[in-house]
């Protein structure tokens, strides 16, 4: 009887925390569905409208932006523009984070300092990074065209931004240079916790620096830079700030990558519906790396 | 030995390559006007000046943008980790059906892109009456701030140890009261952390406030400098670099006096996702 009771009393204990679990988590979801389901619907219903962005005044057509954008020759260019971009930049940042990173995880000379230095691009605001290239890149004054003709590289200064294939390698450049310290802080903590017994037991069976590195450090680091590349692919894929900053996507449209087309079509061409089209089909593009992701990432945890 | 010491020039010259546009933006900053244009560019300036500081704090906004930036941020922040503290307890220490889509959501919402979100956002908030207001700033912010904030004191809550909470529970305390003197005095570096890097985001954030906000009233930092850039006649670079640093003040803060909660986060969130 007793040890009835002692159940009920927990199921009634258990019952209250479970409301006050809900409780507790009732703001979150407010907010969620305010700002963030209310407005995801809603962009997928808008796309189903013409709309006229200053007056806002819409008409119903259906999937005829759908029809329209995938027959567009933009929509296409975009997209190309937006790979190339993405693979550009994805794999220069994995090449000089996980250099970096290996360098960083040698015993240099002040080595916290050269870890705070190689850090701040990743923080600094994508505003501030832009300027500061933009200076950089300056054809009469900047510094790059100088010492690049100083070192002989070149005769004339380098347009470096409005003219292809320059602007994309520019802009797939500054990205690599502002990103690569994500890869470099998180290669450099899986670095630590590779355990030294391993590097020593292939150094007395005679392994060289680079052997080491192939038959031990990378398989150890496969797991890491698999959740790195596909979380840098997702983020690399919708940037904005600074495609948008840099070149604003020109020459022309050359750059212009899908998130700039979504802003040009609502902001500059007032078509909001198309707009909203054109951001749905992206969140489509990039659904399959965001749910392998996901799976990923909860297959860990349980 | 010699290897050893031609590794480290070799280190550190890819680090001070890779920290030169910044050294260049601080050094561009102080130099006189006349200067700015000399061939060939001198590396240290000759003279150094603190003009265009005064410059951009005299003549420029300047300041009114940074102050809105910093209620922005701010607000953003305070919102984002005191809805997220407690919605991290909730999903990490308690049982109830839905739980699982909701983590699922918010990993979901953590990798959205933003232009999705904007166009409805836009219209959301030009009907309630709120565009060209910092609070509708700080409504955008949350939509990526918050799942952001839930993910990361998400992953901080989960190492924290059940049995403290058990024992508390078991000398008498209500969960709540548990909550408050176990839980939070434990998680304090986490939310520490989880502060910073939205605090740092919001500070950062552009596109939200290039679509929201069309008055210099409540226009931020990030927008107002790059209206500084287009607006002007004729490009002036050394107050841009000037705002440039001015802007990253804060950032220089954190990274002097709290780094390592910088670093604990990037444990948390960006690695482990």
């Amino acid at each position: 009887m007793r040890h009835i009771m002692a159940k009920q009393q927990q199921t009634l204990l258990e019952r209250r925390y479970s409301m006050l679990g809900l409780f507790l988590i009732a703001p979150t979801v407010l907010v969620f569905c305010a700002v963030i389901v209310y407005p995801l619907i809603s962009a997928v219903y808008l796309s189903l409208f013409k709309i006229f962005t200053p007056t806002l005044e819409g008409s119903w057509v259906g999937l005829d932006n759908y029809r329209v954008l995938l027959s567009k020759g933009e929509f296409w260019t975009s997209l190309r523009a937006n790979l190339i971009w993405t693979v550009g930049t994805l794999s220069l940042q994995i090449i000089f984070g996980v250099g970096m990173a290996l360098v960083l995880h040698q015993n240099i000379w002040f080595r916290s300092l050269a870890r705070s230095l190689i850090l701040f691009p990743y923080f600094i605001s994508t505003v501030v990074a832009v300027l500061v290239w933009k200076w950089l890149f300056n054809d009469l004054y900047g510094i790059l065209n100088h010492l690049m003709i100083t070192a002989g590289l070149i005769d004339w200064p380098i347009d470096y931004l409005g003219s292809m294939p320059n602007a994309m390698i520019s802009v797939i450049l500054v990205g690599a240079w502002k990103y690569f310290p994500f890869v470099v802080i998180a290669v450099l903590a899986r670095l630590q916790s590779i355990p030294d017994q391993l590097y020593e037991a292939a150094k007395i069976d005679g392994a060289g620096p680079i052997a080491r590195f192939f038959d031990i450090t990378l398989p150890q680091l496969r797991e890491v830079l698999v959740v790195i590349i596909m979380l840098r692919a997702i983020w690399d894929f919708k940037e904005f700030d600074l495609i948008f900053l840099l070149t604003g996507g020109g020459p022309v449209t050359s750059t212009q990558t899908l998130p700039l087309l979504v802003y040009k079509e609502a902001f500059a061409l007032n078509q909001m519906g198309m707009a909203s089209a054109y951001a749905v089909i992206m969140m489509l593009i990039m659904l399959g790396f965001m749910l392998v992701y996901i799976r990923r990432t909860r297959s860990e945890e349980s | 030995m010699a290897r050893k010491i031609l590794f480290n020039i070799f280190a550190w010259m890819v680090v001070l390559m890779v920290a030169f546009p910044l050294f260049w933006m601080l050094v561009t900053s102080v130099k006189p006007q006349f200067e700015l244009f000399r061939r060939p560019p001198s590396m240290l300036p000759e003279t150094v000046t603190f003009e265009h500081y005064w410059r951009l704090l005299s003549d420029t906004n300047f300041l009114g943008y940074f102050w809105n930036s910093v209620i922005l941020s701010t607000a953003t922040t305070f919102v984002v980790v005191t809805i997220a503290t407690i919605g991290a307890y909730s999903l990490v220490r308690f049982r109830y059906r839905g739980r699982e889509t909701l983590a699922f959501l918010v990993l979901f919402t953590y990798l959205l892109p933003s232009v999705v979100l904007i166009l409805p956002l836009y219209l959301m908030l030009v009907e309630l009456g709120l565009s060209n207001t910092i609070t509708s700033l700080v409504i955008a912010y949350t939509t990526f701030a918050l799942p952001y904030a839930l993910w990361l004191l998400r992953s901080f809550m989960a190492g924290i140890p059940e049995d403290l909470e058990s024992a508390a529970l078991v000398d008498g305390a209500t969960r709540l009261g548990a909550f408050k003197d176990v839980i939070l005095p434990q998680l304090l570096p986490g939310i520490i952390s989880t502060a910073l890097f939205t605090f740092i985001l919001s500070w950062n954030e552009y596109l939200y406030a290039l679509v929201l906000v069309n008055s210099d009233e409540s226009r931020p930092l990030t927008t107002g400098v790059m209206n500084m850039l287009i607006s002007s006649f004729n490009i002036e670079w050394s107050l841009l670099m000037a705002a440039s640093v001015m802007m990253s003040v804060p950032l220089i803060i954190v990274f002097a006096f709290l780094q390592s909660y910088l670093t604990r986060g990037f444990g948390a969130g960006g690695v482990k996702g």
